[in-house]
């Protein structure tokens, strides 16, 4: 029951590393500047995050992030009251604070959260831009500047955790997916600090696994394994035992299927 | 069950299949065979080691990847051995120097020689001519023109036909792939026609059907084809497209199962004659279908009934929070409720927790007959395969949408030997518009050796279904056939491996929809297991919650037994 599971992200100054592929920056910040709320569709592990905190960042304003999960109640969003000796206190919860602040709010996986829970942002996503908070009798106007940002990951989930349509309808959809080659390269070198041939080659395992015929992986190598695989290089690991551990190891438990995308992994991998 | 050891070359099956850009499997060849392909897969010479096998792999798999096996290249080398040599000699070193500049393991283990050719094309033209080419070295292996061109055209890309859909062991025996589409409807049965009739049941034809030993399909495309000759003869005259199958199906080459890169399985059969099993006696290969089917014909028909009535399936507790009424107290909610009252709000009183059946975690393996049995018509004009393939499509996306695990196998068999799984749906997979469409565009096809397909099934089931409740559905019309699978040993044996499954905690529901099996033949055959069957699904939705509790509930019997006391203290708590 801790309403701390938000956490403000940008004091810092340095800006957090994103590189445009498609329209995406046109489309967020024309949406910012309309306070539309933006719905976020990709594959696990491709920039969506990043993306976010990069846009709050640009625009200036503050993050606010909360992880959707099964038991996440409204009251996890909007706030609570909690006991402070016989007295009570109300205490906001993320959704409010950045109604009140005027700050992004970026709820991930929002679908692994209870469909009622994701109903309280109705009134928000919509022209009223007020949050009804019950508990308080009162209903609270958003400050300019709040904007509301879901993500969602399009892969196996059920009907049962599917976003309502008319959930789904309030917002503006943008569509990320793995960079391509040549700016994944980047990407990784960057984010892993390693030189550009290393990069290269992970680029290339990535790409061979995602580009596999007839898969028997449920999930292909994500930018983000790509890069944990650069920095267990950067540290002084092999190429080859980097990747078995962040990308092989990760991506199956089947045996037969590690030491099978074992072997192509070893291919691309130049030998030093 | 899957004949891989560590040494096995399957291991480079995803090299090959990312090298070449479409699936390959990769199998040793018979003992002082050089490697070659037959583009579904890489033979790799036997007993070598590890190290040149890969590069063997490396090179036939980028020959295919580059095109350079293509039909109309391997054409011309037909019976014409050293042209061929030649040709490999300088596409091989062609193709990889354009590898080595993708892959560094190329790189490594190549040749480094200057490729002398520009494109394929060029290749044979030198090959052809008088010039000197180099002799290839010995793990560049051999084209083989006869297997590539006994292959299917247009790799993954083309529509299968009948002859893909099913598993060829030896490419060589059977005459080119025939032309798909046409082979639709074979000519009627004359002198079944003179006792079917289309207003009532057709009892009367079906007694023949039997008295006759025909399988009962009324001569549509390969399964009427593969008849044993000792059946009776139908056709006045042999169509264009008739061709004999060989019956039962041998494995000729020594590259079973395994060889198609998904494992052969061996089970036994219970043969009721004399009171034992026969074991290792069916081989069991499951295989995906691969082919990219047409999607737009992936519509299915739902089921609204159906699904309120699958929603009801509670088969686990579940503790549900924040009730007016239950068996605990919710701390949680007293916490909030006090908290409420204290800053002078008043909500409603539901702090108890209660334990209700909703949890599902429910595995369902739906086995559906994709034998030539069921190719017969009903008065609208449906088979009875196509109604139990839309059964089958319906239930599956019902319980997939229900947050069920899922998994359609089809199932056929040519003989003992040869018995089929066809993975339409894992259930690691998504039930995509692809998996519905290659789903609607199944062709009946061969026989039905029951017994085996619902071992597979049902260990498939146990293996992968990750849940505590698992459940077979079986869609079939009850009529077991197969070459020396007949009558009364059919059904007994398919009543047998039923009831295996049930004493190994796996449920068991078998439907039989669109058929005109009589009842007390469903019943030798379905009889350990909870069974129905209706003209339509439709029919069956209304109580299929029922049909689902009866077949899970009897498996929760013994667990209850273990558990009685947890469950008192719960109940009474």
């Amino acid at each position: 029951m801790s309403t701390n599971r938000s956490t403000p992200i940008h004091s810092a100054a340095e800006a957090p590393y994103y590189r445009a592929v498609g329209n995406e920056v046109e489309v967020f910040r024309a949406a910012a500047r309309r306070g539309l709320p933006v719905l976020l569709k990709g594959p696990t592990g491709c920039g969506k995050t990043r993306f976010v905190e990069a846009m709050a960042h640009e625009l200036g304003r503050d993050l606010i992030t909360v992880s959707g999960h099964e038991d996440l109640t409204s009251a996890d969003l909007v706030g609570r009251f909690l006991l402070k000796g016989g007295d009570t206190t109300w205490v906001d919860g993320p959704l409010t604070r950045a109604v009140r602040q005027g700050a992004i709010c970026y709820l991930d996986e929002i679908v692994e959260a209870r469909q009622d829970t994701t109903v309280v942002i109705h009134p928000l996503a919509d022209h009223r831009r007020e949050l009804p908070v019950d508990r308080l009798g009162t209903s609270l106007k958003a400050a300019p500047g709040f904007q509301l940002v879901i993500s969602y990951n399009p892969g196996y989930q059920s009907v049962l955790k599917n976003l309502k349509e008319s959930t789904r309808q309030r917002f503006v959809s943008i569509e990320l997916d793995f960079h391509p080659a040549d700016i994944e390269t980047e990407v990784v070198a960057h984010e892993a600090r390693v030189d550009l041939e290393t990069a290269q080659a992970l680029v290339k395992v990535g790409e061979a696994i995602r580009n596999l015929e007839g898969s028997p992986l449920p999930e292909v190598a994500s930018t983000r394994t790509l890069i944990s695989a650069g920095e267990l290089a950067a540290e002084g690991l092999s190429l080859r035992a980097a990747i078995q551990s962040a990308v092989v190891q990760t991506l199956s438990d089947d045996p037969d299927v590690v030491r099978a995308l074992g072997e192509l992994v070893d291919a691309f991998v130049p030998r030093s | 069950m899957t004949a891989t050891d560590s040494g096995s070359p399957d291991r480079f099956r995803l090299l090959a299949t990312c090298v070449a850009g479409r699936p390959l499997g990769v199998a040793e060849a018979r003992a002082g065979e050089a490697p070659h392909t037959d583009g579904r897969l890489v033979f790799v010479s036997a007993d070598r080691p590890a190290s040149e096998q890969r590069r063997e792999v490396l090179l036939q798999a980028a020959l295919l990847g580059a095109g350079s096996l293509d039909r109309r290249w391997v054409r011309p080398l037909r019976g014409r051995p050293k042209v061929a040599r030649r040709y490999l000699a300088l596409e091989g070193h062609r193709v990889f120097a354009e590898l080595a500049a993708r892959i560094p393991l190329a790189a490594a283990v190549g040749p480094n020689e200057e490729a002398t050719t520009a494109s394929a094309d060029e290749s044979l033209a030198v090959a052809r001519s008088r010039r000197t080419v180099a002799d290839p070295p010995g793990w560049f292996g051999a084209i083989r023109p006869s297997r590539l061109l006994g292959a299917p055209d247009g790799g993954p890309a083309a529509r299968a036909n009948d002859d893909d859909l099913r598993l060829r062991f030896d490419p060589t025996d059977i005459p080119e792939t025939p032309d798909a589409g046409d082979a639709e409807h074979g000519e009627e049965s004359k002198i079944l026609e003179l006792f079917a009739n289309p207003l009532a049941s057709n009892i009367f034809s079906d007694f023949f059907n039997k008295l006759l030993g025909n399988s009962r399909s009324p001569g549509d495309g390969a399964a009427g084809g593969g008849m044993p000759a000792r059946s009776m003869r139908r056709v006045d005259s042999v169509g264009p497209n008739a061709r004999p199958l060989p019956v039962p199906v041998r494995v000729t080459s020594d590259t079973p199962g395994a060889a198609v890169g998904v494992g052969g399985a061996l089970y036994p059969e219970w043969d009721v004659h004399k009171n034992r099993y026969r074991p290792e006696h069916c081989r069991v290969i499951e295989f995906p279908l691969r082919d990219a089917p047409d999607v737009a014909a992936a519509g299915v028909v739902r089921d609204e009934v159906l699904r309120r009535r699958l929603v009801r399936l509670g088969l686990g507790p579940k503790v549900v929070r924040r009730q007016p009424d239950g068996d605990d107290l919710d701390i949680e909610a007293l916490t909030d409720l006090f908290v409420d009252l204290q800053a002078g709000y008043s909500p409603p009183e539901h702090i108890y927790l209660e334990r209700r059946k909703l949890d599902r975690n429910l595995g369902v393996l739906i086995l559906l007959d994709a034998s030539g049995s069921t190719t017969e018509i009903d008065p609208e004009g449906l088979s009875v395969h196509e109604h139990q393939r839309r059964a089958a499509a319906t239930l599956a996306i019902t319980l997939e949408e229900l947050g069920d695990r899922v998994a359609v196998y089809g199932f056929r068999s040519h003989g003992r030997q040869a018995v089929h799984l066809l993975a339409l749906k894992r259930f690691a997979q998504r039930f995509g518009a692809g998996g519905r469409a290659r789903l609607n565009q199944l062709r009946p096809d061969g026989y039905t050796r029951l017994g085996a397909g619902i071992r597979h099934a049902g260990e498939i089931l146990k293996d992968d279904a990750g849940t505590p409740n698992r459940l077979l559905l079986v869609l079939s019309d009850g009529f077991p056939y197969d070459d020396g699978y007949e009558a009364r040993y059919a059904e007994a044996d398919a009543h047998k491996a039923l009831e295996e499954l049930r004493a190994d905690g796996v449920a068991c529901l078998c439907l039989s929809i669109g058929a005109t099996t009589p009842i007390d033949a469903l019943h030798r055959v379905f009889g350990s297991a909870s069974h129905a069957n209706a003209p339509t699904l439709a029919d069956l939705s209304p109580r299929m919650d029922e049909l689902f509790f009866a077949a899970l509930d009897e498996l929760a019997a013994p667990r209850r037994r273990g558990s009685r006391a947890a469950r008192t203290r719960a109940s009474s708590g």
